[in-house]
Protein backbone atom coordinates (compact mmCIF):
# COMPACT_ATOMS: atom_id res chain seq x y z
CA UNK A 1 0.00 0.00 0.00
CA UNK A 2 1.27 3.40 -0.87
CA UNK A 3 2.23 5.79 1.88
CA UNK A 4 -0.50 8.22 2.85
CA UNK A 5 -0.36 11.88 3.76
CA UNK A 6 -0.92 13.14 7.29
CA UNK A 7 -4.27 14.53 6.14
CA UNK A 8 -5.33 11.10 4.92
CA UNK A 9 -4.07 9.52 8.12
CA UNK A 10 -5.77 11.80 10.62
CA UNK A 11 -8.90 12.77 8.72
CA UNK A 12 -9.21 10.13 6.00
CA UNK A 13 -8.92 13.06 3.57
CA UNK A 14 -12.24 14.39 4.80
CA UNK A 15 -14.17 11.22 4.04
CA UNK A 16 -16.11 9.19 6.56
CA UNK A 17 -15.23 7.40 8.72
CA UNK A 18 -12.50 9.86 9.60
CA UNK A 19 -10.74 7.36 11.87
CA UNK A 20 -10.30 4.76 9.12
CA UNK A 21 -6.51 5.12 8.86
CA UNK A 22 -5.64 5.54 12.51
CA UNK A 23 -2.94 3.06 13.45
CA UNK A 24 -2.86 1.66 9.94
CA UNK A 25 0.91 2.08 9.71
CA UNK A 26 1.38 -0.89 12.04
CA UNK A 27 -0.08 -3.22 9.47
CA UNK A 28 0.61 -4.54 6.02
CA UNK A 29 -2.31 -5.66 3.91
CA UNK A 30 -2.87 -9.12 2.49
CA UNK A 31 -2.74 -7.65 -0.99
CA UNK A 32 0.72 -6.24 -0.32
CA UNK A 33 1.90 -9.51 1.17
CA UNK A 34 0.88 -11.51 -1.91
CA UNK A 35 2.15 -8.86 -4.29
CA UNK A 36 5.51 -8.50 -2.53
CA UNK A 37 5.93 -12.24 -2.27
CA UNK A 38 5.38 -12.78 -5.96
CA UNK A 39 7.71 -9.93 -6.78
CA UNK A 40 10.54 -10.83 -4.41
CA UNK A 41 10.38 -14.54 -3.70
CA UNK A 42 8.99 -16.04 -6.89
CA UNK A 43 10.52 -16.14 -10.32
CA UNK A 44 13.00 -17.74 -12.67
CA UNK A 45 15.91 -17.44 -10.26
CA UNK A 46 14.11 -18.12 -6.99
CA UNK A 47 13.44 -21.20 -4.93
CA UNK A 48 9.74 -20.86 -5.64
CA UNK A 49 8.80 -20.75 -9.29
CA UNK A 50 5.83 -21.59 -11.49
CA UNK A 51 3.34 -21.63 -8.62
CA UNK A 52 -0.19 -20.32 -8.93
CA UNK A 53 -1.05 -17.11 -7.14
CA UNK A 54 -3.99 -18.74 -5.43
CA UNK A 55 -1.57 -21.06 -3.65
CA UNK A 56 0.41 -18.09 -2.39
CA UNK A 57 -2.84 -16.47 -1.30
CA UNK A 58 -3.96 -19.61 0.49
CA UNK A 59 -0.71 -20.00 2.43
CA UNK A 60 -0.62 -16.28 3.26
CA UNK A 61 -4.09 -16.54 4.76
CA UNK A 62 -3.19 -19.69 6.63
CA UNK A 63 -0.16 -17.95 8.08
CA UNK A 64 -2.32 -15.05 9.23
CA UNK A 65 -4.83 -17.46 10.77
CA UNK A 66 -2.09 -19.26 12.68
CA UNK A 67 -0.72 -15.95 13.93
CA UNK A 68 -4.16 -14.91 15.12
CA UNK A 69 -4.52 -18.10 17.13
CA UNK A 70 -1.43 -17.80 19.26
CA UNK A 71 0.89 -14.94 18.43
CA UNK A 72 -1.13 -11.79 18.00
CA UNK A 73 -2.44 -10.04 21.03
CA UNK A 74 -5.45 -8.81 19.16
CA UNK A 75 -8.35 -9.72 21.34
CA UNK A 76 -11.82 -8.72 20.28
CA UNK A 77 -14.40 -7.79 22.90
CA UNK A 78 -18.16 -8.08 22.58
CA UNK A 79 -20.75 -7.05 25.17
CA UNK A 80 -24.25 -8.51 25.11
CA UNK A 81 -27.04 -8.67 27.70
CA UNK A 82 -28.13 -12.16 28.65
CA UNK A 83 -31.84 -12.77 28.15
CA UNK A 84 -34.07 -15.32 29.85
CA UNK A 85 -32.70 -18.09 27.61
CA UNK A 86 -29.40 -17.62 29.46
CA UNK A 87 -27.31 -17.93 26.36
CA UNK A 88 -24.81 -15.81 24.52
CA UNK A 89 -24.63 -16.52 20.80
CA UNK A 90 -20.98 -16.69 19.74
CA UNK A 91 -19.87 -13.86 17.43
CA UNK A 92 -19.74 -14.62 13.70
CA UNK A 93 -15.92 -14.47 13.67
CA UNK A 94 -15.41 -16.37 16.92
CA UNK A 95 -12.67 -18.99 17.01
CA UNK A 96 -11.81 -19.31 20.71
CA UNK A 97 -12.50 -17.47 23.95
CA UNK A 98 -9.99 -15.73 26.17
CA UNK A 99 -12.11 -14.53 29.09
CA UNK A 100 -15.79 -14.20 29.87
CA UNK A 101 -16.86 -11.64 32.43
CA UNK A 102 -19.93 -10.26 34.09
CA UNK A 103 -20.11 -6.49 34.06
CA UNK A 104 -22.04 -5.33 37.09
CA UNK A 105 -21.98 -2.22 39.26
CA UNK A 106 -19.08 -0.83 37.22
CA UNK A 107 -16.92 -3.84 37.99
CA UNK A 108 -15.74 -6.49 35.56
CA UNK A 109 -16.02 -9.91 37.21
CA UNK A 110 -14.26 -12.74 35.38
CA UNK A 111 -16.43 -15.85 35.35
CA UNK A 112 -15.30 -19.42 35.78
CA UNK A 113 -16.14 -22.15 33.34
CA UNK A 114 -18.31 -24.92 34.62
CA UNK A 115 -17.08 -28.07 33.00
CA UNK A 116 -20.02 -30.05 34.33
CA UNK A 117 -22.67 -30.65 31.73
CA UNK A 118 -25.23 -27.88 31.82
CA UNK A 119 -27.11 -28.42 28.59
CA UNK A 120 -28.40 -31.45 26.74
CA UNK A 121 -30.52 -32.53 23.82
CA UNK A 122 -33.59 -34.59 24.70
CA UNK A 123 -35.93 -36.87 22.69
CA UNK A 124 -39.65 -37.22 23.24
CA UNK A 125 -40.90 -40.67 24.24
CA UNK A 126 -44.32 -42.11 24.80
CA UNK A 127 -45.42 -43.79 28.03
CA UNK A 128 -43.92 -47.10 26.90
CA UNK A 129 -40.53 -45.51 26.30
CA UNK A 130 -40.73 -45.52 22.50
CA UNK A 131 -39.30 -42.56 20.63
CA UNK A 132 -41.68 -40.23 18.81
CA UNK A 133 -40.95 -39.28 15.21
CA UNK A 134 -42.22 -36.65 12.83
CA UNK A 135 -43.48 -37.36 9.28
CA UNK A 136 -39.93 -37.12 7.92
CA UNK A 137 -38.68 -39.80 10.25
CA UNK A 138 -36.80 -37.47 12.54
CA UNK A 139 -37.04 -37.99 16.25
CA UNK A 140 -38.95 -35.26 18.10
CA UNK A 141 -37.23 -33.09 20.67
CA UNK A 142 -38.72 -30.89 23.40
CA UNK A 143 -37.77 -27.22 23.49
CA UNK A 144 -35.67 -27.77 26.58
CA UNK A 145 -34.20 -30.86 28.15
CA UNK A 146 -34.77 -31.25 31.89
CA UNK A 147 -31.16 -30.23 32.42
CA UNK A 148 -31.65 -27.05 30.39
CA UNK A 149 -35.00 -26.32 31.99
CA UNK A 150 -33.67 -26.55 35.51
CA UNK A 151 -30.67 -24.43 34.61
CA UNK A 152 -32.76 -21.76 32.93
CA UNK A 153 -35.53 -21.70 35.47
CA UNK A 154 -33.13 -21.98 38.40
CA UNK A 155 -35.02 -24.97 39.77
CA UNK A 156 -31.84 -26.95 40.17
CA UNK A 157 -30.42 -27.06 43.65
CA UNK A 158 -27.11 -25.35 44.12
CA UNK A 159 -25.02 -24.03 46.95
CA UNK A 160 -25.57 -20.50 48.16
CA UNK A 161 -22.35 -18.62 48.79
CA UNK A 162 -22.42 -15.44 50.80
CA UNK A 163 -20.17 -15.28 53.80
CA UNK A 164 -22.18 -12.37 55.22
CA UNK A 165 -25.36 -14.41 55.28
CA UNK A 166 -26.52 -16.99 57.73
CA UNK A 167 -27.34 -19.21 54.74
CA UNK A 168 -23.78 -19.27 53.46
CA UNK A 169 -23.02 -22.77 52.18
CA UNK A 170 -26.67 -23.93 52.25
CA UNK A 171 -28.20 -25.83 49.36
CA UNK A 172 -31.07 -23.93 47.82
CA UNK A 173 -32.78 -22.71 44.70
CA UNK A 174 -32.06 -19.50 42.86
CA UNK A 175 -35.04 -18.11 41.00
CA UNK A 176 -35.02 -14.70 39.32
CA UNK A 177 -32.13 -13.64 41.52
CA UNK A 178 -33.78 -14.67 44.81
CA UNK A 179 -32.66 -17.68 46.85
CA UNK A 180 -35.03 -20.15 48.43
CA UNK A 181 -34.11 -22.86 50.91
CA UNK A 182 -36.03 -26.02 51.83
CA UNK A 183 -35.37 -25.68 55.52
CA UNK A 184 -32.86 -23.95 57.73
CA UNK A 185 -30.04 -26.24 58.57
CA UNK A 186 -26.44 -26.26 59.37
CA UNK A 187 -23.79 -25.21 56.90
CA UNK A 188 -22.83 -27.66 54.21
CA UNK A 189 -19.31 -28.91 54.07
CA UNK A 190 -17.48 -30.76 51.32
CA UNK A 191 -17.84 -27.88 48.93
CA UNK A 192 -17.34 -28.53 45.24
CA UNK A 193 -14.51 -26.05 44.75
CA UNK A 194 -14.74 -26.26 41.02
CA UNK A 195 -17.99 -24.36 40.99
CA UNK A 196 -17.49 -22.50 44.26
CA UNK A 197 -17.77 -18.97 43.05
CA UNK A 198 -20.27 -16.29 43.95
CA UNK A 199 -20.40 -15.22 40.31
CA UNK A 200 -22.40 -17.10 37.67
CA UNK A 201 -20.71 -19.92 35.80
CA UNK A 202 -20.87 -20.76 32.13
CA UNK A 203 -20.46 -23.67 29.74
CA UNK A 204 -19.52 -23.29 26.10
CA UNK A 205 -21.50 -25.39 23.66
CA UNK A 206 -19.21 -25.11 20.64
CA UNK A 207 -21.32 -27.12 18.23
CA UNK A 208 -24.46 -25.15 19.02
CA UNK A 209 -22.50 -21.91 18.91
CA UNK A 210 -23.67 -20.60 22.28
CA UNK A 211 -22.39 -19.96 25.77
CA UNK A 212 -24.85 -21.24 28.37
CA UNK A 213 -25.03 -19.54 31.76
CA UNK A 214 -26.64 -20.48 35.01
CA UNK A 215 -29.85 -18.74 36.05
CA UNK A 216 -28.09 -16.02 38.07
CA UNK A 217 -26.84 -14.49 34.84
CA UNK A 218 -30.30 -13.58 33.62
CA UNK A 219 -30.54 -9.93 32.63
CA UNK A 220 -26.86 -9.28 33.27
CA UNK A 221 -24.29 -7.87 30.88
CA UNK A 222 -21.76 -10.35 29.59
CA UNK A 223 -18.39 -9.31 28.20
CA UNK A 224 -16.80 -11.84 25.90
CA UNK A 225 -13.12 -11.50 25.06
CA UNK A 226 -12.25 -13.74 22.15
CA UNK A 227 -9.89 -14.30 19.28
CA UNK A 228 -10.75 -14.56 15.62
CA UNK A 229 -8.75 -15.87 12.67
CA UNK A 230 -8.18 -12.45 11.11
CA UNK A 231 -10.10 -13.26 7.94
CA UNK A 232 -12.46 -10.30 8.41
CA UNK A 233 -15.54 -12.19 7.28
CA UNK A 234 -14.01 -12.97 3.92
CA UNK A 235 -13.26 -9.40 2.93
CA UNK A 236 -9.70 -9.65 1.57
CA UNK A 237 -9.32 -5.89 1.46
CA UNK A 238 -9.58 -5.70 5.27
CA UNK A 239 -7.13 -8.48 6.07
CA UNK A 240 -3.92 -7.14 7.54
CA UNK A 241 -0.96 -8.41 9.50
CA UNK A 242 1.32 -6.60 11.91
CA UNK A 243 4.58 -5.57 10.25
CA UNK A 244 6.54 -7.43 12.93
CA UNK A 245 5.24 -10.63 11.35
CA UNK A 246 5.68 -9.68 7.71
CA UNK A 247 8.90 -11.62 7.22
CA UNK A 248 7.42 -14.59 9.01
CA UNK A 249 4.49 -14.68 6.59
CA UNK A 250 6.88 -14.73 3.62
CA UNK A 251 8.91 -17.49 5.24
CA UNK A 252 5.75 -19.44 6.03
CA UNK A 253 4.57 -19.26 2.41
CA UNK A 254 7.97 -20.39 1.12
CA UNK A 255 8.08 -23.28 3.55
CA UNK A 256 4.51 -24.37 2.85
CA UNK A 257 5.08 -24.38 -0.91
CA UNK A 258 8.47 -26.10 -0.81
CA UNK A 259 7.24 -28.64 1.69
CA UNK A 260 4.48 -29.81 -0.63
CA UNK A 261 6.46 -29.61 -3.85
CA UNK A 262 7.90 -32.61 -5.59
CA UNK A 263 11.68 -33.01 -5.97
CA UNK A 264 12.74 -30.29 -3.57
CA UNK A 265 15.80 -31.41 -1.66
CA UNK A 266 15.14 -32.08 2.00
CA UNK A 267 17.87 -29.70 3.16
CA UNK A 268 16.10 -26.84 1.39
CA UNK A 269 12.81 -27.73 3.03
CA UNK A 270 14.50 -27.93 6.44
CA UNK A 271 16.23 -24.61 5.88
CA UNK A 272 12.97 -22.90 5.09
CA UNK A 273 11.32 -24.53 8.08
CA UNK A 274 14.05 -23.29 10.43
CA UNK A 275 13.81 -19.82 8.98
CA UNK A 276 10.07 -19.76 9.48
CA UNK A 277 10.32 -20.93 13.09
CA UNK A 278 13.10 -18.48 13.93
CA UNK A 279 11.20 -15.56 12.44
CA UNK A 280 8.08 -16.45 14.40
CA UNK A 281 10.10 -16.53 17.62
CA UNK A 282 11.70 -13.18 16.79
CA UNK A 283 8.38 -11.58 16.01
CA UNK A 284 6.79 -12.89 19.21
CA UNK A 285 9.64 -11.44 21.27
CA UNK A 286 9.33 -8.12 19.50
CA UNK A 287 5.60 -7.98 19.99
CA UNK A 288 5.84 -8.92 23.66
CA UNK A 289 7.34 -5.45 24.27
CA UNK A 290 9.63 -6.57 27.04
CA UNK A 291 11.66 -3.50 27.95
CA UNK A 292 13.16 -2.14 31.18
CA UNK A 293 10.43 0.43 31.73
CA UNK A 294 7.76 -2.25 31.81
CA UNK A 295 9.73 -4.66 33.94
CA UNK A 296 10.49 -1.91 36.42
CA UNK A 297 6.83 -1.33 37.14
CA UNK A 298 6.29 -5.04 37.79
CA UNK A 299 9.42 -5.36 39.90
CA UNK A 300 8.30 -2.55 42.18
CA UNK A 301 5.92 -5.00 43.76
CA UNK A 302 8.75 -7.20 45.05
CA UNK A 303 9.24 -5.23 48.27
CA UNK A 304 5.59 -5.20 49.17
CA UNK A 305 4.77 -6.87 52.46
CA UNK A 306 2.36 -9.73 52.18
CA UNK A 307 0.25 -9.80 55.30
CA UNK B 1 15.51 -5.09 -43.75
CA UNK B 2 13.22 -7.05 -46.05
CA UNK B 3 14.90 -5.76 -49.21
CA UNK B 4 18.33 -6.74 -47.91
CA UNK B 5 17.08 -10.22 -47.16
CA UNK B 6 15.43 -10.48 -50.55
CA UNK B 7 18.55 -9.38 -52.39
CA UNK B 8 20.80 -11.68 -50.37
CA UNK B 9 18.59 -14.70 -51.01
CA UNK B 10 18.43 -13.97 -54.73
CA UNK B 11 22.14 -13.32 -54.83
CA UNK B 12 22.97 -16.71 -53.32
CA UNK B 13 20.53 -18.51 -55.57
CA UNK B 14 21.65 -16.71 -58.70
CA UNK B 15 25.33 -16.93 -57.99
CA UNK B 16 25.41 -20.63 -58.70
CA UNK B 17 22.56 -20.45 -61.16
CA UNK B 18 20.33 -22.42 -58.81
CA UNK B 19 17.28 -20.53 -59.92
CA UNK B 20 15.01 -17.64 -59.10
CA UNK B 21 12.11 -17.10 -56.71
CA UNK B 22 9.25 -14.73 -57.38
CA UNK B 23 8.29 -11.97 -54.94
CA UNK B 24 5.09 -13.88 -54.15
CA UNK B 25 7.07 -16.98 -53.18
CA UNK B 26 9.54 -14.90 -51.26
CA UNK B 27 6.74 -13.33 -49.21
CA UNK B 28 5.35 -16.73 -48.33
CA UNK B 29 8.74 -18.06 -47.26
CA UNK B 30 9.47 -14.84 -45.38
CA UNK B 31 6.31 -15.25 -43.31
CA UNK B 32 7.19 -18.84 -42.42
CA UNK B 33 10.77 -17.92 -41.58
CA UNK B 34 9.67 -15.07 -39.33
CA UNK B 35 7.23 -17.31 -37.40
CA UNK B 36 9.89 -19.96 -37.06
CA UNK B 37 12.34 -17.47 -35.57
CA UNK B 38 9.68 -16.08 -33.22
CA UNK B 39 9.13 -19.59 -31.87
CA UNK B 40 12.85 -19.96 -31.38
CA UNK B 41 12.92 -16.78 -29.33
CA UNK B 42 10.83 -18.31 -26.58
CA UNK B 43 12.80 -21.55 -26.61
CA UNK B 44 16.09 -19.66 -26.51
CA UNK B 45 14.79 -17.40 -23.77
CA UNK B 46 13.97 -20.40 -21.61
CA UNK B 47 17.36 -21.92 -22.42
CA UNK B 48 19.08 -18.76 -21.21
CA UNK B 49 17.02 -18.71 -18.01
CA UNK B 50 18.17 -22.25 -17.27
CA UNK B 51 21.74 -21.27 -17.99
CA UNK B 52 21.46 -18.38 -15.58
CA UNK B 53 20.12 -20.70 -12.91
CA UNK B 54 23.11 -22.97 -13.51
CA UNK B 55 25.35 -19.88 -13.15
CA UNK B 56 26.60 -20.27 -16.71
CA UNK B 57 25.54 -16.88 -17.92
CA UNK B 58 26.97 -13.43 -17.48
CA UNK B 59 25.65 -9.93 -16.99
CA UNK B 60 25.99 -6.75 -19.02
CA UNK B 61 26.93 -7.53 -22.64
CA UNK B 62 26.94 -11.23 -21.79
CA UNK B 63 23.29 -11.09 -20.80
CA UNK B 64 21.76 -12.80 -23.82
CA UNK B 65 18.39 -13.12 -22.15
CA UNK B 66 17.96 -9.37 -22.19
CA UNK B 67 18.27 -9.34 -25.99
CA UNK B 68 15.52 -11.93 -26.36
CA UNK B 69 13.31 -10.00 -23.95
CA UNK B 70 13.74 -6.83 -25.98
CA UNK B 71 12.63 -8.49 -29.21
CA UNK B 72 9.69 -10.25 -27.57
CA UNK B 73 8.63 -7.04 -25.81
CA UNK B 74 8.72 -5.32 -29.19
CA UNK B 75 5.66 -7.38 -30.05
CA UNK B 76 3.88 -6.61 -26.79
CA UNK B 77 0.44 -5.01 -26.87
CA UNK B 78 -1.89 -3.90 -24.09
CA UNK B 79 -5.48 -3.51 -25.22
CA UNK B 80 -9.01 -3.68 -23.88
CA UNK B 81 -10.76 -6.96 -24.55
CA UNK B 82 -14.13 -6.82 -26.26
CA UNK B 83 -16.97 -7.99 -24.07
CA UNK B 84 -18.90 -10.99 -25.28
CA UNK B 85 -21.45 -11.39 -22.48
CA UNK B 86 -21.43 -10.32 -18.81
CA UNK B 87 -18.08 -11.58 -17.51
CA UNK B 88 -16.93 -13.17 -20.78
CA UNK B 89 -14.50 -11.36 -23.07
CA UNK B 90 -13.08 -12.18 -26.48
CA UNK B 91 -9.38 -12.92 -26.73
CA UNK B 92 -7.38 -10.64 -29.04
CA UNK B 93 -8.02 -11.32 -32.72
CA UNK B 94 -7.97 -9.51 -36.04
CA UNK B 95 -11.66 -8.71 -35.54
CA UNK B 96 -11.50 -7.38 -31.99
CA UNK B 97 -8.00 -5.97 -31.48
CA UNK B 98 -6.66 -5.95 -35.07
CA UNK B 99 -3.97 -8.49 -34.28
CA UNK B 100 -3.65 -12.16 -33.38
CA UNK B 101 -2.05 -13.08 -30.10
CA UNK B 102 0.83 -15.48 -29.67
CA UNK B 103 0.49 -15.67 -25.91
CA UNK B 104 -1.48 -13.85 -23.23
CA UNK B 105 0.95 -12.59 -20.63
CA UNK B 106 -1.49 -11.02 -18.20
CA UNK B 107 -5.12 -10.01 -17.85
CA UNK B 108 -5.83 -6.83 -15.90
CA UNK B 109 -9.18 -6.05 -14.32
CA UNK B 110 -10.48 -2.63 -13.41
CA UNK B 111 -13.67 -0.77 -12.72
CA UNK B 112 -13.73 2.52 -14.54
CA UNK B 113 -10.37 4.12 -13.84
CA UNK B 114 -9.82 2.10 -10.65
CA UNK B 115 -7.47 -0.81 -11.07
CA UNK B 116 -8.73 -3.90 -9.24
CA UNK B 117 -6.15 -6.61 -9.79
CA UNK B 118 -4.42 -8.92 -12.20
CA UNK B 119 -6.49 -11.96 -13.09
CA UNK B 120 -4.78 -15.29 -12.84
CA UNK B 121 -5.24 -17.96 -15.47
CA UNK B 122 -6.72 -21.07 -13.91
CA UNK B 123 -7.34 -24.42 -15.58
CA UNK B 124 -10.85 -25.78 -16.00
CA UNK B 125 -9.98 -28.63 -13.67
CA UNK B 126 -9.34 -26.17 -10.83
CA UNK B 127 -11.80 -23.32 -11.31
CA UNK B 128 -14.81 -25.07 -9.72
CA UNK B 129 -12.85 -25.93 -6.60
CA UNK B 130 -11.36 -22.47 -6.53
CA UNK B 131 -14.78 -20.83 -6.71
CA UNK B 132 -16.00 -23.06 -3.87
CA UNK B 133 -13.02 -22.37 -1.64
CA UNK B 134 -13.64 -20.00 1.24
CA UNK B 135 -10.03 -18.89 1.47
CA UNK B 136 -9.06 -18.63 -2.18
CA UNK B 137 -12.24 -17.93 -4.13
CA UNK B 138 -11.52 -15.23 -6.72
CA UNK B 139 -12.20 -11.71 -5.49
CA UNK B 140 -11.97 -8.34 -7.18
CA UNK B 141 -8.51 -7.94 -5.66
CA UNK B 142 -7.45 -11.42 -6.75
CA UNK B 143 -9.51 -12.26 -9.86
CA UNK B 144 -9.11 -15.38 -11.99
CA UNK B 145 -10.06 -16.41 -15.50
CA UNK B 146 -10.50 -19.50 -17.61
CA UNK B 147 -10.25 -19.76 -21.35
CA UNK B 148 -13.18 -21.02 -23.41
CA UNK B 149 -12.30 -21.21 -27.08
CA UNK B 150 -11.71 -17.70 -28.32
CA UNK B 151 -12.96 -16.04 -25.13
CA UNK B 152 -12.13 -15.87 -21.46
CA UNK B 153 -14.49 -15.93 -18.48
CA UNK B 154 -13.45 -13.72 -15.61
CA UNK B 155 -14.24 -14.42 -11.96
CA UNK B 156 -15.78 -13.03 -9.81
CA UNK B 157 -18.71 -12.29 -12.09
CA UNK B 158 -18.93 -8.76 -10.69
CA UNK B 159 -16.18 -7.85 -13.14
CA UNK B 160 -18.51 -7.37 -16.07
CA UNK B 161 -18.13 -3.86 -17.45
CA UNK B 162 -17.53 -3.29 -21.15
CA UNK B 163 -14.08 -1.83 -20.51
CA UNK B 164 -13.23 -3.69 -17.31
CA UNK B 165 -10.79 -6.20 -18.78
CA UNK B 166 -7.50 -5.49 -20.48
CA UNK B 167 -4.87 -7.90 -21.73
CA UNK B 168 -1.15 -7.57 -22.20
CA UNK B 169 -0.08 -10.07 -24.81
CA UNK B 170 2.55 -10.89 -27.38
CA UNK B 171 1.08 -10.61 -30.84
CA UNK B 172 2.18 -12.40 -33.95
CA UNK B 173 4.42 -10.25 -36.12
CA UNK B 174 2.71 -8.83 -39.16
CA UNK B 175 3.18 -10.79 -42.38
CA UNK B 176 6.25 -9.41 -44.17
CA UNK B 177 5.63 -8.17 -47.68
CA UNK B 178 8.28 -7.23 -50.20
CA UNK B 179 6.40 -4.82 -52.46
CA UNK B 180 7.49 -3.75 -55.90
CA UNK B 181 6.70 -1.88 -59.07
CA UNK B 182 7.17 -3.59 -62.38
CA UNK B 183 9.19 -1.83 -64.98
CA UNK B 184 9.61 -2.66 -68.62
CA UNK B 185 11.19 -6.06 -69.08
CA UNK B 186 9.30 -7.55 -66.19
CA UNK B 187 11.94 -7.02 -63.51
CA UNK B 188 10.34 -6.13 -60.18
CA UNK B 189 11.85 -3.11 -58.46
CA UNK B 190 11.50 -2.76 -54.68
CA UNK B 191 9.00 -0.07 -53.67
CA UNK B 192 8.37 0.46 -49.99
CA UNK B 193 5.83 3.22 -50.62
CA UNK B 194 3.18 0.67 -51.51
CA UNK B 195 0.25 0.58 -49.05
CA UNK B 196 0.69 -3.09 -48.23
CA UNK B 197 4.44 -2.90 -47.66
CA UNK B 198 5.52 -4.61 -44.45
CA UNK B 199 9.05 -5.10 -43.17
CA UNK B 200 10.13 -7.91 -40.86
CA UNK B 201 9.39 -7.22 -37.20
CA UNK B 202 12.44 -8.94 -35.82
CA UNK B 203 15.82 -7.64 -34.73
CA UNK B 204 18.37 -6.77 -37.41
CA UNK B 205 20.69 -9.52 -36.18
CA UNK B 206 18.06 -12.02 -37.25
CA UNK B 207 18.77 -11.16 -40.86
CA UNK B 208 21.22 -14.05 -41.21
CA UNK B 209 18.69 -16.50 -39.81
CA UNK B 210 15.99 -15.15 -42.09
CA UNK B 211 18.17 -15.51 -45.16
CA UNK B 212 19.11 -19.06 -44.28
CA UNK B 213 15.56 -20.15 -43.50
CA UNK B 214 14.20 -18.58 -46.69
CA UNK B 215 17.06 -20.07 -48.66
CA UNK B 216 16.26 -23.43 -47.14
CA UNK B 217 12.64 -23.21 -48.28
CA UNK B 218 13.57 -21.77 -51.66
CA UNK B 219 16.09 -24.59 -52.19
CA UNK B 220 13.41 -27.12 -51.44
CA UNK B 221 11.12 -25.35 -53.85
CA UNK B 222 13.51 -25.40 -56.76
CA UNK B 223 14.74 -28.86 -55.77
CA UNK B 224 18.30 -27.77 -55.37
CA UNK B 225 19.84 -29.96 -52.70
CA UNK B 226 23.05 -27.96 -52.39
CA UNK B 227 21.13 -24.80 -51.51
CA UNK B 228 19.20 -26.72 -48.86
CA UNK B 229 22.33 -28.26 -47.36
CA UNK B 230 24.15 -24.94 -47.34
CA UNK B 231 21.24 -23.23 -45.57
CA UNK B 232 20.87 -26.07 -43.11
CA UNK B 233 24.56 -26.08 -42.24
CA UNK B 234 24.56 -22.31 -41.69
CA UNK B 235 21.46 -22.59 -39.55
CA UNK B 236 23.12 -25.18 -37.33
CA UNK B 237 26.19 -23.00 -36.90
CA UNK B 238 23.97 -20.08 -35.91
CA UNK B 239 22.14 -22.16 -33.32
CA UNK B 240 25.39 -23.36 -31.77
CA UNK B 241 26.78 -19.85 -31.63
CA UNK B 242 23.73 -18.59 -29.77
CA UNK B 243 24.23 -21.19 -27.07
Amino acid sequence: MAYITQFQYYDNAGATPTNKNWGSYQYVSLYDIVNNYQLMYMGNHSLVNNESRYKVLFHAKRAIQELNYDAFKEIKVLELPIDENLRFILPSDYVNWVRISLYKDGVLRPLTENIQVGSALAYLQDNTGKFLFDQDGNVLSPEYSTLDFERIKGTKKSIYLNKNSQFDGFEGYCCDGCWYFDYPGSARYGLNTETANANPTFTIDKKSGVINFDSTMSGENCILEYISDGMENGDDSLITVNKMFEDFVYAYITYAILDSKLNVQEYIVRRSQKKKTALLRNAKIRLSNIHPGRLLMNMRGQDKWIK
Amino acid sequence: MINDVYKTVLSILNKNNYGYITPQDFNLYAKQAQLDILDDYFTNYNYQVNKENARQSGTGYADLKKGYEEVIDGLSETKNLTQNATNTYFLPSQVTTSDDYYLINKVLCSRGVTFLGEAERVSHSKITMLNNSSLTAPTEKFPAYVQNGSAITVFPATINGANDVQAQYIRYPKDPKWTFTTITGGTPIFDQTQADYQDFELAIDDQVDLVMKILHMAGMSIREIQAVQFAKAEDQINIQEKK
